[in-house]
């Protein structure tokens, strides 16, 4: 046999004759077309050559221009997803009949346009592609690369572009010797001798001033809840990043516009997922949204991306890993297994997933590549991964403990740990049965495991979840030795300080914070004996109600101005700010020839301890002849006056023209647990060198400088300011001219601002 | 290839166009052949193998060593292929467990009586269940050691020499009296 491994393994001579055939034979050898070969290979290299080359990544593009991606990007001009160029332009030549046309028609204007797309100009024959690539600037300052796919010119933004922002492409003249009047150039057409120019608008940021920056979870409290009865029976699911749920349901059960299935639907015990189960994209009211994995089951959404794994049953005892979009698509088949699943993979931050395969612990890259992890055997113990990445908490056959995968050590855990829960910022929370209760455990970053909390005697923890701010755990807790029908959900401080009710109800478990924190999807026991699911509302904060609905006023007051309804906007105001308007503070209405095109909040604050007045900062853009020319800042104070927020009182920038360096877009003040973090993002890529602690700064009523740590990211264009700051005080952010722009442009005016420490 | 050349190759890949030409060279026919045998078909398996290698170098900068040869990872993107290809047509033909190999059925046994030994046994390996097949490709076919076959599959090293097992088992067992006849 001269095979070790064979002759160790077939000791059965009868076998061991099938083997010594097999090893004496080969397969056929398969017909091969030498001419795909060479085919093959010779794209390969023209895609080596294009895409091997050092630093060539974009860690945050999501696209690789491959021919194979390219085709379905190209398919998106035509959809109109990508950014294309939107009027007719023409490129020199000497003859009208060989001039050069971009069909443009469609997008001039165009309004939210994702922040991570290509831009696409498509040219409707040959160009000079040097000369007319060169002549692209891009207003805010963009650092781009620049591309031609055939007559296609792709211009992929080296860092996202800004939200909010209206950018403006330009094409210039710029005199080639093939642009001049040379005869000897005729077939090389290049750029019309007036600037092309398009303007486009990125997406608004998510307005999220006040909630979720101001949410903290130990204020939450239970507020009414609501069956999941759109949705029908559910075996399993949870929460995507954005708030909607993925849900396993039965094959076959109703979808979007088809009748409602009973409200009495129930679950039916445990999940029994075979392939007869579909995963469903549903609102967090139940509403089916699309079928998304027909056959699936045990959906896992990723932490960021967009996608999520699960299970595809294949045969009888067999299933496939796969990873789909939030569309259904199919991104790729990442492993197998010889069993029906009988759990959702787990996710290890956006790059990793883990599984069990068994008994066997496993663990592969979203392309299916194996991750190295130590042998470890796994059972029904828990297994979670840090949204973070790089640590997996397993509750193994021999032990509990955490794996780093960036280099296989394994770091032990508390004897009997179990149920792991990882917070987002990265802290393990799990639980240590003790005979009359249990021990809760936290572990920041997954080490040094400290003892914070024990039910009370006789009374046992499972089920932790973390809230979406990392300050308290929900749980379900049951007397010991009770069924799951005494089962009721609390929360605790995450030092493990005050426990309480989160409501009144028995039966509830597995709680699921929304990433927003306004939801909990939970399980509870039906009267038909399943397990159904539902969601709770969380009562937010005084406070964060009242951010709401100050916010709800702003945008009725914006409204109204933007229509020039000078009635309806003057019903948002309370007479002081009447008084302020009429005294020339701001403009209610936008000038003769002008008109008030957009706006979006700057900032949202509450003003120190007063949770009945807000400073909200609202960008005004100003356009004239259907072309934004400019805008002004407002600094609006709201106040509440019989139940109502009314602006209080106004103060105005200068107008500040567009298209004069960089500009402060937004900034967002957090408090931490050491302090405060001032965000500032800009809408232009900025050298980095210029943004400092002598450019960007905090000071004091007294004018005082706060001292800074100042960091700065160009994926956002965002600078971090971490300081510290005394609540209730006011402070003043000044972002100097100094900020320069990757063009060398410096920002027009200075930037002025009210901080507010909370 | 020695293995501390081939990591240097790999690692050369990364940024090295013609590197990674060598790399296509050297796996071509074995990852090409190793798709063949999965889908017996040649255009599909040309599919299959492009997308074999334009995955692995979009893929290249990730990879790293760890422990097995390079073409452990092409082959683990080969079986992933297969498996998105299958997926999209109601799942590859599959035969249980308990399920007996069409051997009996007159079409095999014409080819069994018809092909030589060697012939008749790879045939034979065609219907097997898909893991079980997969392992014996990657062992008989292929000369895999069963560690690496378990890090392409995803497998514990068990598991993959009970697939081995019951694969061999499954051809004794069940292939035609006159074709074990001739095995001895």
């Amino acid at each position: 046999m001269n095979d070790p491994e064979l002759e160790e393994l077939f000791q059965d001579p009868a076998h061991r004759e099938v083997v010594d055939l097999l090893k004496m034979s080969r397969p056929a050898a398969p017909p091969l077309d030498a001419d795909f070969r060479n085919y093959l290979r010779a794209k390969l290299m023209a895609e080596a050559r294009r895409t091997l080359q050092p630093g060539a990544s974009r860690r945050w593009f999501p696209f690789s221009l491959s021919p194979k991606v390219l085709a379905p990007a190209m398919a998106a001009v035509a959809a109109g997803f990508l950014v294309v160029l939107g009027i007719q332009i023409y490129l020199q030549n000497q003859s009208p009949s060989s001039m050069v046309a971009v069909d443009l028609s469609r997008i001039q204007n165009k309004t939210n346009v994702a922040t991570a797309e290509p831009i696409v100009i498509p040219f409707s024959g040959p160009v000079d592609k040097d000369a007319v690539a060169k002549t692209v600037v891009i207003e805010p300052a963009t650092s781009v690369t620049k591309q031609w796919v055939g007559d296609n010119l792709v211009i992929i933004p080296d860092h996202p572009l800004a939200p909010n922002t209206t950018y403006t492409v330009s094409l210039k003249t710029s005199p080639t010797a093939s642009a001049s009047n040379k005869p000897a150039v005729p077939s090389t057409p290049t750029v019309a001798p007036s600037p092309v120019t398009l303007h486009f608008t990125t997406v608004p940021a998510p307005i999220a001033p006040v909630v979720p920056p101001s949410f903290r979870s130990g204020n939450v409290s239970y507020g009414q809840e609501s069956r999941l009865a759109d949705a029908g029976t559910v075996f399993n699911g949870g929460w995507t990043p954005a708030g909607q749920l993925l849900l396993t349901r039965p094959a076959g059960q109703a979808g979007p516009g088809w009748p409602s299935p009973s409200a009495t639907a129930t679950a039916s015990g445990p999940p029994t997922p075979k392939a007869t189960t579909d995963i469903w994209l549903m609102s967090a009211l139940s509403t089916p949204i699309r079928l998304v994995v027909p056959g699936g089951s045990f959906p896992a959404a990723a932490p960021s991306g967009g996608v999520f794994a699960a299970w595809l049953v294949t045969s009888s005892n067999g299933a496939n890993l796969g990873i789909w979009d939030l569309q259904g698509n199919l991104q790729g088949t990442i492993a197998t297994i010889d069993s029906l699943p009988d759990r959702a993979p787990v996710w290890v931050g956006s790059d990793r997933i883990a599984y069990v395969n068994q008994g066997r612990l496993l663990v592969v890259d979203t392309h299916g590549a194996n991750v190295n992890t130590p042998p470890t055997q796994v059972q029904h113990g828990s297994l979670a991964g840090s949204p973070l990445g790089m640590l997996l908490a397993v509750e193994s056959v021999a032990a509990s403990k955490v794996i780093d995968l960036a280099s296989g050590s394994p770091s032990p855990l508390p004897v009997g740990a179990t149920g792991f829960a990882w917070s987002a910022k990265g802290d393990l929370a799990f639980v240590v049965p003790q005979p009359a209760g249990s021990d809760l455990y936290t572990a920041a970053e997954g080490k040094n495991a400290q003892h914070v909390a024990s039910s009370p005697s006789g009374q046992t923890w499972s089920d932790l979840n973390w809230a979406p701010d990392a300050a308290s755990l929900m749980l379900a807790g049951k007397p010991v030795g009770a069924s799951s029908s005494s089962s009721r959900l609390m929360m605790i401080n995450a030092d493990g300080t005050g426990l309480r009710n989160f409501g009144s109800q028995q039966e509830y478990s597995s709680p699921q914070w929304s990433s927003h924190g306004d939801l909990v999807l939970f399980s509870r026991q039906d009267e038909a004996g399943g397990r159904a699911f539902w969601t709770a509302n969380t009562a937010p904060s005084e406070a964060d109600a009242a951010g709401k609905q100050a916010m709800a006023e702003v945008e009725k007051f914006m409204q109204a101005r933007l229509q020039g309804d000078s009635t309806a906007a003057q019903e948002s105001l309370d007479p002081a700010g009447q008084s302020a308007y009429r005294g020339g503070a701001s403009t209610l209405l936008s000038p003769t020839g002008t008109k008030f095109d957009r706006y979006y909040p700057v900032t949202v604050q509450r003003t120190g301890s007063n949770p009945s007045k807000f400073l909200v900062a609202l960008r005004i853009f100003v356009s004239r002849s259907g072309v934004q020319r400019s805008f002004f800042e407002e600094q609006l104070t709201l106040v509440l006056k019989d139940q109502r927020y009314l602006v209080d009182a106004v103060t105005s920038t200068p107008s500040v023209p567009l298209g004069h360096g960089p500009t402060v877009l937004s900034y967002e003040v957090v408090p931490t647990s050491s302090g405060y973090q001032v965000h500032v993002q800009f809408d232009a890529d900025l050298r980095p060198e210029t943004v400092t602690a002598d450019t960007i700064q905090v000071k004091d009523a007294d004018g005082k400088l706060v001292r800074a740590q100042i960091t700065f990211d160009p994926d956002r264009h965002t600078a971090t300011l971490t300081l510290p700051l005394r609540p209730g005080n006011t402070y003043e952010l000044v972002v100097t001219t100094g900020v320069t722009d990757v063009n060398g442009v410096t920002m027009a005016v200075a930037y002025h601002a009210q901080v507010i420490g909370r | 290839m020695p293995d501390f050349e081939e990591r240097e190759l790999v690692e050369r890949a990364k940024e090295d166009p013609d590197a990674f030409g060598a790399l296509y060279d050297r796996y071509f026919p074995q990852i090409y052949r190793f798709a063949y045998s999965r889908v017996h078909d040649q255009s599909l398996a040309e599919d299959v193998t492009s997308e074999v290698f334009f995955k692995a170098l979009r893929n290249i900068r990730r990879y790293t060593y760890a422990g097995h040869p390079f073409s452990s990872w092409l082959y683990q993107i080969t079986l992933n292929a297969v498996a998105d290809h299958y997926r999209g047509q109601h799942g590859e033909v599959e035969l249980e467990e308990g399920a007996s190999l069409p051997s009996s059925e007159p079409s095999v046994v014409d080819e069994v009586v018809r092909r030589d030994r060697s012939r008749r046994v790879w045939s034979a390996i065609d219907q097997l269940p898909r893991h079980q097949r997969a392992a014996m490709v990657l062992k008989f076919g292929e000369d895999k050691k069963i560690e690496e076959i378990a890090q392409i599959m995803g497998k514990s090293a068990g598991a993959v020499k009970l697939l081995l097992h019951r694969g061999v088992e499954r051809l004794r067992r069940e292939l035609p009296p006159e074709f074990e006849a001739g095995l001895t």
